[in-house]
């Protein structure tokens, strides 16, 4: 038999264009899991797709792609269909995307099995039901007469798993599968690859861009750059000792929570007052159908001049909410909120107070593509900041502009670039000097850094930590990595559901967490495979 | 990373700077047609409404470029003046309805609460209300003409620019950017008018180059049936009304010119408003 | 993807989902439909004031006015008077005229000496029917060119892309002229002029007329269907179902075209209006009684209670269609009544 997938001297482009993939050779064995690393536009998701014989249109290639030996690149539309059919399967990386909002996920489920595995439309909805519960899905037959919109992303990604092992592959693809999900819910959608890749001796191809994840279910691993295989080899020797310079940075650039480099606490001066206290804070919405929503529950803790505070919580546990609230976003429902001397009204702010509230507290939001505007030159966004709150005229405007830009890395030559000309690196950092420019004393980081590629998020961070000392700013650090918390605060705070579980120092609550949900989201951290063993549960 | 294109990411300089050759024909069109009716009284050959009943319905010659009508007149020099009428009203329908959808459409999306939804609800139910249907009931009170039609007109393709309105800003005050200039302190006014409609005037160009189309058609459609611009007034629509006899005596050319130059203007104002659309990631309808 | 709808991102944590659709589901539906009647009462509430008290923009007497182009006599006055209830408040003649219109009583045609609802009714069929043909045209062919387009990228889409967008361009009345000079006049195909009888002479009276109706329609159906399938073509649930090996034709009909038809629909109900309203332009040239030429003749002769008779129909029909698109819009998308994806 021949070997499961075998990728020789595989290239792929568009004409007059450099090519996108080039000579990528890899191959994965049965019964084996294999990761693809790599950062956005390594080429790896298009590496898979070509596994199926999904080519992007007009594109061309050359050398091959054999699953089974049969080449996809030259194989016959029924031999893919064959292929897809009985041979490989893949797994996506947003359920949510992938799954056809508009059926139920019993007719996703079954539509193969109808179509070409001859079974009944009865016979096939009792196997999709015992392989929904084989997934660990409860209440499986009332699942399958719901639509999408009704499941949770964790639910529909074990959805399209149950779909995938379905069709009995050999060779199992996985792009990302659980980058769209909290960290709780991909431990367990981990754990379920990982037992049902060993149980069926499938072998496994799984793409993702976090080394820890990448370690934590597969035993080789390939690192992708710019459509080139750079290193290859064991998972721990990869992780461990890599040869390659590009792979060191990675490895050196992923978070993990190491609890001797948390930065110390700041001693408290006396009798100074908190630059932030929140007191039974909640916030509450009213949802179209009469129900409403608590986001926020009765939220208590100060932050203190010069600290460093982390907000760490996963979607749905209220930390955008309490950050849009300190920056005057939103309106408290209950409970106050106290920033600095001011107290703040329980209506939305006038034009005054959002003008003053802008001199002590600023934000930055998480997506690089959406918080600048489109039309408006970096240099010019910045500037008229200047002009707004340091009332400087026109020509000082610029000038301190470009040295705030320059002090964030925007050199000089960027100034009058527009933000699509930007990478998403460095569109965070204009948007950084954006908020720095009105001078703040408190600085929110609202999951900043998550869209970023690793090595850019290592970067960023760097610059953060460098400008909170220089400026002497105060930090809120909302995001749902405790790798990043552990790196920049000193302080923590656990949100879950709305409220507030845990809170006290960073170190002291990642060695010794006194709450459960604290210690799930800990312990669900991805953990190398060869760390298991030495391990053990406490 | 998927990047949302609902909006255009850039300013109109970028639209104008690499138009297909496709849409500078458009642009050229427009262009000429604008100018020959604009300066149509020192150009026509001569007096539209001059009657020649010896020379009834002739075909295309030296003297006559296009041929006469059914009353002897010059196709060429009523098609040139009747340019004039027939383009007056869809420009000045679509500056109205574009100005007041823009200023509604605005004060609709910007405003949370009851006031965006009773605008909302108010722009839904003009849509109930189509153009040439509103512009039919104004002539039934006041009379033919192209006054009334007009300003029905004007009203009945607000909901357009202003729903659309609407929609970009809800959408466009949720995006980052958006809140960070309220976070830092910037005023409502400053924000809604210096860099948010900036950003939607594309779009909203687009969809006005479409209504364009739609309301020359209309008020040619209306002039056709009788009801708007009255004879001997020359209008594209009215020649076409007025070459139906000759039409069904086998005479084609006096409705054809008239009909042909009414498809090519809404043909590359269609073109244009499409390119622009197409840039901005197609949103139209 | 963006974080920041927080609050709309809230409600997707497990145990709100968990729940069976038919214990919290229903509930909502019902109040989906109720809204959705609600909003049509009262946008025809709405309409119809609009409608009624557009008389009253007019400067002057009112029974002058209802009887222009007429001899003023003064027992014409004092009839015109008496009938439109002229002398009472406004709100009183509103509240008449619109009980009548609910009762059935649509007052009286100053040209035909003639109940209106017995003239409308008359001239109905011969409308309905143009515009039911022109539907079928405005279906099939519409459809069947967003389809071709959407399907075959390259040539075929361009080549489509271009007709339909000289197609949109032509004017229905343009259209009409066309159609007559070419299939009427020089090949003798079809009539030009009248609503023929029987069934066969019915349709073959009427094909001209509806192709040009439908040409602009037909169109703008054909680019919403191409773009609408454009838009689901590159969803990530497309793919997924190429790579678990479906055929191409099983992934456009079941996960394409299904997914599309939303937007069509939409569209659809939209357009209803301006069929009804391009049917006065079409019958006027055509020679066919229906209620278009009536309101066009009725605008002509200066007979206002039809025209406001007429215009109410339009827009009646406008919000009933629109009403039963948007309550079979949750049929084809369930998370519309759900209220997490609005159109």
């Amino acid at each position: 038999m021949s070997q499961l997938l075998n990728v020789q001297d595989f290239t792929l482009g568009f004409a007059g264009r450099d090519p996108l993939l080039n000579g990528i050779s890899l191959h994965v064995d049965d019964g084996e899991a294999v990761a693809l690393v790599g950062e956005s536009g390594s080429g790896k998701s298009l590496t898979t797709r070509a596994t199926l014989g999904l080519l992007p249109e007009r594109s061309q290639h050359s050398g091959t792609v054999a699953v089974r030996g049969l080449n996809t690149l030259t194989a016959r539309s029924a031999e893919l269909l064959g292929l897809r059919r009985n041979k490989a399967s893949m797994i996506f990386q947003d359920p949510r995307a992938g799954i056809n909002p508009v059926r139920t996920v019993g007719d996703f489920l079954t539509e193969t099995l109808v179509r070409w595995r001859g079974l009944s439309r009865a016979e096939a909805l009792e196997r999709a039901v015992e392989q929904l519960e084989q997934v660990g899905l409860r209440r499986a037959s009332e699942l399958v007469h719901q639509h999408p919109h009704q499941l949770s992303g964790g639910m529909l990604q074990r959805v399209m798993i149950a779909a995938a092992l379905l069709d009995s592959p050999e060779l199992l693809l996985c792009d990302e599968p659980t980058t769209a999900l909290d960290v709780t819910t991909q431990a367990g959608i981990v754990k379920l690859l990982r037992d049902e890749q060993q149980a069926r001796g499938m072998g496994m191809l799984f793409i993702t861009h976090d080394l820890n994840l990448a370690s934590s279910l597969c035993e080789r691993v390939y690192v992708l750059r710019n459509g080139r295989v750079v290193e290859h080899g064991s998972a721990r020797e990869v992780f461990l000792a890599p040869q390659e310079e590009y792979t060191r940075q990675l490895v050196g650039a992923t978070p993990s929570i190491e609890l001797d480099r948390v930065p110390a606490v700041p001693v408290a001066v006396e009798g100074e007052e908190p630059i932030l206290s929140v007191d039974s804070l909640s916030k509450h919405y009213e949802l179209p159908h009469g129900d409403t929503l608590t986001a926020l529950d009765q939220a208590t803790f100060t932050l203190p001049v010069g600290g460093s505070l982390g907000v760490v919580g996963e979607s749905g546990s209220g930390k955008s909410t309490l950050a849009r609230l300190v920056v005057g976003l939103e309106t408290p429902s209950e409970g106050t909120l106290r920033l600095g001397v001011v107290d703040r009204p329980d209506r939305p702010l006038k034009a005054r107070e959002r003008k003053l509230l802008a001199k002590d507290v600023q934000i930055v939001f998480q997506d690089p593509y959406l918080s600048l505007d489109p039309r408006i030159a970096v240099g010019h966004a910045v500037a008229d900041v200047f002009r707004l709150h340091q009332k400087q005229g026109r020509r000082q405007a610029q000038d301190s502009a470009r040295e705030l830009l320059g002090r964030v890395g925007i050199g000089p030559e960027r100034f009058d670039a527009k933000p699509r000309a930007l990478s998403g690196g460095q569109r965070q950092r204009v948007a950084l000097a954006k908020a720095l420019a009105a001078r703040p004393r408190l600085l929110v980081l609202d999951e900043a850094t998550s869209a970023l590629d690793v090595s850019v998020q290592a970067q960023v961070l760097e610059l953060v930590e460098e400008l909170r000392d220089q400026l002497g700013l105060t930090i809120l650090f909302v995001t749902h990595d405790l790798a990043v918390v552990s790196r920049l605060c000193s302080q923590v705070l656990v949100m879950h559901q709305g409220r507030i579980v845990e809170q006290g120092p960073t170190a002291r609550i990642l060695a010794d967490p006194g709450d459960d949900y604290t210690r799930n989201l800990i312990g669900s951290r991805p953990r190398p495979l060869w760390d298991r063993d030495v391990i053990t549960t406490p | 990373m998927t990047l949302s294109l609902s909006l255009p990411q850039q300013g109109l300089r970028r639209y104008t700077s690499a138009l297909s050759p496709l849409a500078w024909a458009a642009v050229l069109v427009v262009a000429v047609v604008v100018a020959v009716s604009v300066f149509a009284p020192a150009l026509a050959p001569y007096d539209p409404d001059y009657v020649d009943l010896n020379n009834v319905l002739a075909g295309p010659g030296a003297q006559h470029l296009l041929g006469t009508d059914a009353l002897g007149r010059d196709l060429l020099s009523r098609l040139m003046v009747g340019g004039r009428t027939s383009l007056l009203g869809p420009t000045l329908v679509v500056l109205g309805s574009t100005l007041l959808g823009l200023l509604l459409g605005l004060a609709a999306g910007w405003s949370d609460g009851w006031a965006g939804k009773v605008l909302g609800r108010a722009f839904d139910i003009l849509f109930a209300f189509p153009a040439l249907l509103v512009s039919m009931l104004a002539v039934a009170l006041f009379g033919k003409g192209l006054v009334a039609p007009i300003i029905a007109m004007t009203i009945a393709y607000v909901p357009y620019v202003a729903r659309l309105t609407q929609g970009l800003v809800v959408s466009e005050r949720a995006r980052p950017y958006v809140q960070a200039y309220r976070v830092l302190g910037f005023r409502t006014p400053w924000v809604v008018l210096g860099r948010v409609l900036p950003n939607l005037i594309p779009t909203v160009g687009a969809q006005s180059a479409l209504n364009f189309g739609y309301v020359l058609a209309d008020l040619a459609a209306l002039s056709f049936i009788g009801l708007g611009v009255q004879p001997p007034t020359s209008d594209w629509g009215a020649m076409i009304e007025e070459s139906r006899g000759a039409l069904l005596g086998g005479y084609v050319l006096p409705a054809f010119w008239p009909a042909l130059v009414v498809v090519v203007v809404v043909v590359a104002v269609n073109v244009i408003g499409e390119e622009i659309s197409d840039r901005i990631g197609g949103k139209l309808s | 993807m963006s974080v920041m709808d927080a609050p709309a991102g809230e409600p997707r944590s497990t145990q709100r989902h968990t729940t069976t659709p038919g214990r919290a589901a229903r509930p909502r539906r019902l109040r989906f439909v109720l809204g959705k009647l609600f909003s049509l009462l009262l946008t025809l509430f709405i309409a119809s004031l609009a409608v009624f008290f557009s008389r009253f923009l007019v400067p002057g007497d009112p029974a002058r006015f209802l009887l222009r182009g007429r001899s003023p006599k003064p027992e014409a006055l004092v009839e015109i008077t008496r009938q439109f209830g002229l002398d009472k408040p406004a709100w009183e003649q509103y509240l008449n005229w619109l009980g009548g219109i609910l009762h059935g009583d649509w007052g009286r045609s100053l040209t035909y000496r003639q109940d209106v609802s017995d003239v409308l009714l008359n001239r109905l069929p011969t409308t309905l029917q143009l515009v039911a043909l022109a539907a079928v045209f405005i279906t099939l062919l519409g459809l069947l060119a967003g389809i071709i387009a959407s399907l075959n990228k390259g040539f075929g889409d361009r080549f489509i892309l271009v007709t339909l967008t000289a197609a949109g361009a032509v004017p229905p009345f343009v259209a009409a002229i066309a159609l007559v000079a070419l299939f009427a006049v020089q090949l003798g195909w079809f009539p030009s002029f009248g609503s023929g009888d029987g069934f066969l002479g019915r349709v073959w009276h009427l094909t001209l007329p509806a192709l040009a109706l439908g040409i602009t329609y037909i169109a703008f159906v054909a680019r919403v269907t191409r773009s609408s399938m454009n838009e689901q073509l590159v969803r990530e649930h497309v793919e997924v179902a190429m790579s678990r090996g479906l055929t191409r034709s099983s992934v456009v009909v079941r996960h394409v075209l299904r997914n599309a038809l939303g937007p069509i629909l939409t569209v659809s109900g939209v357009m209803i209006a301006g069929l009804l309203v391009s049917s006065a332009i079409i019958e006027q040239t055509f020679g066919l009684t229906g209620i278009g030429q009536l309101l066009v003749q009725s605008i002509d002769r200066l007979d206002f209670g039809v025209v406001q008779a007429i215009v109410m129909v339009v827009v009646t029909a406008f919000v009933v269609v629109n009403t039963v698109v948007d309550l079979l819009q949750p049929l084809i998308d369930p998370r519309i009544a759900a209220g997490t994806e609005t159109r």
